[in-house]
């Protein structure tokens, strides 16, 4: 038993304890994985300090954020909704802001909408602006935005709903799947709600309530009852004591440890806090990001990487850069498309990351992205970088991919075997980096973060 | 679950085999392990996600009540194709049809559960693992023939999942990785001629005596990647077919299948999974293009099966987590629902309608009533067809539906 009073208290590292190694495991869950330089500068903080930069601060500069509307201008102008994954993908590399995009990417995940059946970029994009938008702030606003949302509605089948035959869809899913989880409602309380937003429509690409088509009448909703329109049956289910339970829970696991699932006991002090607070869900991430629990045995390399946080990671902590078409491709084959989620549950995540494809398709991204000319470190080639970043014998060289790139130690022969193959592999140097680079990422250890 | 040390070394144990021992060993070793599994019997599950409209798959035709309730979406009469006077197929399910026809489909009727779940994942994880929520649930019920199978006979590879995606709950096994495989061509580790296989291999399955439970799972998940990759592409390269199977995911899916059944490889149960089943919203078209591609898939499998004479001894299940309300809604769609028929397809199954159409005059809040559980007819193919004994697998005593010709 964990207990959730030291659980939950900030982790204040002693003097010289704070290190490269744990501000690293911190990077890799409020972001994608951070550079030898982003090390250097992170322990010169306390933890608390750089997590409430990490939650607080907005660092994009506007240079950065023209930027990428500009591109984001440049896809939807296609109109091809299959565009957008890379558009993202930039932003994962580039952003300085990393804890803002990781989070849109869980609510991505939670309020998860497929341009496969949305198909129309465009409200795929403003859905994933509001996200961002809301992504640290106030749930309740985004439960509320995202009921009104043109693409989820379009998503879940409930562009038209009309009085004589509600459509339960949208209802299910707010319960089963935004804000209480499976088992916390009945199939009538379903029904119920599903009256409450009739009349809500979606018409050219924009939300409408059709006063003609709502059933006005008295609903009874989780022991309530009254003459209740979507927006008050919303607030009923936001009310719901499962709720905060069902939201931090999603988010411990996320940013904590895929397993075990986190008992109530454990979550109670957070979900307290969320309720007092009105669902903001800045101050949240802020304490799980730095409490005892986050940075103990229970929680760091107890993660599968996703494919987001292996492609991307992978670049990130050396400096890389790539082709990103051929980055955005791959992941496809490793599980994951940001736009593009499998169902209305979004990712599973944890072990079911991992099967035989998605593990021979990780260490064929690694090697085609190594095989690319245009895959640089820092500007230059991999060699050129491990000098820089003083890395100089082969076993230095491990070490600091180690230190970068893993949660849980590796055991000393395999170290060795690794740098065995940076000093006497075949080819020219930079081959054999990469070789032995490619070698470290099919590592076990690699998949976990 | 950790892996006792035992577990671990037996789930490695073929992949020691082959890393350090040549070639032709290896494959004399697979070629002589098959000759053995030669004219076992085989399964293969189609997963048919998102609940599939039982009622308009297989149609009470001359009942007013199916009419009253569906006024958009009902099968017009002359549309159907007969089964009896009462019942017939939805006209796009004519390769189910022609399978009927031939004495090679089973239609298991109001199949369902006791206080049926409404949420896909739940339903799901319900046929997969046989259990509730607030039940323990660490494996599935094939994860848990598997591991009744495999101590009898060790097989290298004793389940298949065809596709990347998440794997299905049903296949998980608390000693065996089920492998998963989109397509065999990029199902292989991509190295450079300077890099060796045996390298990657070492270091991967090298003892870490202190890891967690989840670097175990990663570590015995990447060493059964690799292993099952290297044996695909050894015995797969012959095939050869006269087949055209439709260019759908479910027909690629059922060729690949058919071809791995071919090349002779130890796998005893095959999942392949085809979605789009939860019509919510404009259901007829969809519906139709759904029915069309299981129908077409199937019958072309059945075909191929068949000339290379495996259709005796491969058995196929298609199930849905639940099928859909009886009143359509205003959507022209019908939401989440309960009992529905299941198809079991096969030159031996018990072909025809088995069970009765559920009561359209006895609904439960507007939902059909099952008559007849799906653990039933799981104990109808572990104990006549895979030979196993359901009751361990099934967590309960569950009498069997016939589910092959007697």
């Amino acid at each position: 038993m964990i207990d959730p009073a030291w659980a939950w208290s900030p982790y204040e590292p002693g003097q010289n304890s704070w290190t490269r190694r744990q501000a690293a495991h911190l990077f890799r869950r409020a972001g994608f994985a951070a550079s030898s330089e982003e090390l250097d500068k992170a322990i010169t903080q306390k933890p608390s300090e750089l997590v409430s930069s990490l939650v607080n601060n907005r660092p994009e500069t506007d240079e950065y954020q023209q930027e990428v509307s500009d591109l984001a201008r440049s896809v939807l102008a296609t109109a091809d909704v299959k565009k957008l994954p890379a558009w993202w993908t930039y932003r994962f590399l580039t952003t300085n802001d990393p804890l803002r995009e990781k989070t849109t990417l869980f609510w991505h995940g939670h309020f998860a909408t497929s341009g496969d059946k949305v198909t129309d970029a465009k409200l795929m994009f403003q859905q994933n602006e509001m996200l961002r938008e809301h992504a640290l702030g106030d749930f309740g606003a985004m439960v509320h935005e995202i009921s009104h949302d043109p693409a989820m509605l379009i998503y879940l089948d409930s562009a038209t709903n009309r009085k004589a035959h509600p459509n339960e869809n949208f209802a299910r899913e707010v319960m089963e799947l935004f804000c209480l989880g499976e088992g916390q409602y009945t199939e009538n309380d379903i029904r119920e709600l599903s009256r409450c937003f009739t009349g809500w429509e979606i018409r050219n690409g924009k939300f409408r309530f059709n006063r003609y088509q709502h059933d006005s009448g008295e609903k009874s909703i989780m022991g309530k009852k009254g003459k209740y329109g979507g927006e008050e049956g919303v607030k009923i289910v936001l009310d719901q004591k499962s709720a905060p339970y069902f939201i931090i829970g999603k988010l411990v696991r996320y940013f904590v440890a895929d397993e075990p699932t986190p008992s109530n006991a454990l979550l109670k002090p957070l979900a307290d806090q969320f309720v007092d607070g009105n669902y903001q869900i800045g101050p949240i991430i802020s304490k799980i990001l730095s409490s005892n629990l986050f940075y103990s045995e229970h929680s760091v390399g107890h993660k599968v990487r996703s494919p987001i946080e292996f492609a991307v990671g992978f670049l990130r902590a050396l400096n890389g850069s790539t082709n990103l078409n051929e980055l955005t491709n791959g992941m496809s084959e490793l599980g994951q498309i940001p736009f593009f989620p499998p169902n209305v549950k979004g990712w599973d995540g944890g072990r079911t990351w991992i099967n035989s494809s998605t593990l021979l398709a990780r260490a064929n991204l690694i090697r085609n992205l190594l095989d690319r000319k245009e895959t640089r470190f820092n500007q230059g080639s991999l060699g050129d970088f491990m000098d820089h970043l003083g890395a100089k014998s082969p076993a230095e060289i491990v070490e600091s991919w180690e230190e970068l790139y893993l949660a849980v130690d590796l055991p000393q022969e395999v170290k060795n075997q690794i740098a065995n193959k940076v000093e006497s592999g075949k080819g020219n140097r930079e081959q054999k980096l990469r070789d032995a680079l490619h070698l470290f990422c099919t590592l076990p250890e690699f998949q976990l973060s | 679950m950790p892996l006792s040390r035992r577990q671990f070394v037996a789930l490695s144990a073929p992949a020691m085999m082959t890393f350090g021992a040549s070639t032709p060993r290896f494959l004399a070793q697979a070629a002589e392990q098959a000759k053995q599994n030669r004219r076992e019997n085989i399964l293969v599950v189609i997963q048919m996600s998102g609940g599939n409209d039982g009622l308009n798959t297989v149609v009470p035709y001359e009942n007013d009540e199916y009419r009253k309730a569906r006024p958009t979406l009902a099968v017009s009469k002359n549309d159907i194709l007969k089964i009896n006077d009462q019942l017939g197929f939805h006209p796009a399910a004519s390769g189910l049809n022609d399978l009927l026809q031939q004495n090679r489909l089973g239609i298991v009727q109001g199949i369902g559960y006791p206080n049926p779940n409404q949420s896909h994942f739940e339903s799901m994880d319900v046929w997969h693992t046989c259990l509730r929520k607030s039940e323990n649930r660490p494996d599935g019920w094939l994860g848990r023939a598997i591991d009744e199978m495999q101590v009898t006979q060790k097989r290298d590879v004793p389940a298949l999942h065809l596709g990347n995606r998440k794997q299905p709950f049903a296949l998980t096994s608390r000693t065996h990785r089920v492998p998963s495989v989109k397509s065999l061509k990029q199902f292989r580790l991509e190295l450079q001629q300077r890099e060796s296989l045996s390298d990657i291999r070492s270091n991967v399955s090298f003892s870490r005596p202190q890891s967690s439970s989840l670097l175990n799972f990663v570590q015995t998940s990447t060493d059964t990647a690799i292993d099952v990759s290297q044996k695909l592409q050894a015995v797969t390269s012959k095939y050869k077919t006269d087949v055209t199977y439709p260019e759908t995911s479910l027909g690629n899916q059922l060729k690949t299948v058919a071809q791995l059944i071919d090349a002779d490889f130890s796998t005893r149960i095959f999942y392949v999974e085809v979605e789009g089943f939860d019509t919510h919203s404009q259901q007829a078209a969809a519906h139709t293009a759904l029915l069309r591609q299981v129908g077409g898939a199937l019958s072309a499998f059945l075909t191929d099966l068949d000339e290379h004479d495996h259709g005796d001894r491969v058995l196929t299940l298609c199930f849905s987590e639940f099928g859909r309300r009886v009143t359509e809604n205003a959507s022209k769609g019908t939401d989440h629902g309960t009992a529905a028929p299941l198809f079991l397809a096969g030159n031996k199954v018990n072909a025809g309608l088995i069970g009765k159409h559920p009561d359209l005059d006895n609904l439960e809040n507007g939902n059909l009533r099952h008559h007849t559980d799906f653990r039933q007819v799981y104990a109808g193919i572990l104990e006549q067809w895979l030979n196993t004994s359901p009751k361990e697998i099934l967590h309960g005593n569950y009498k069997p539906v016939d589910v092959v010709k007697s």
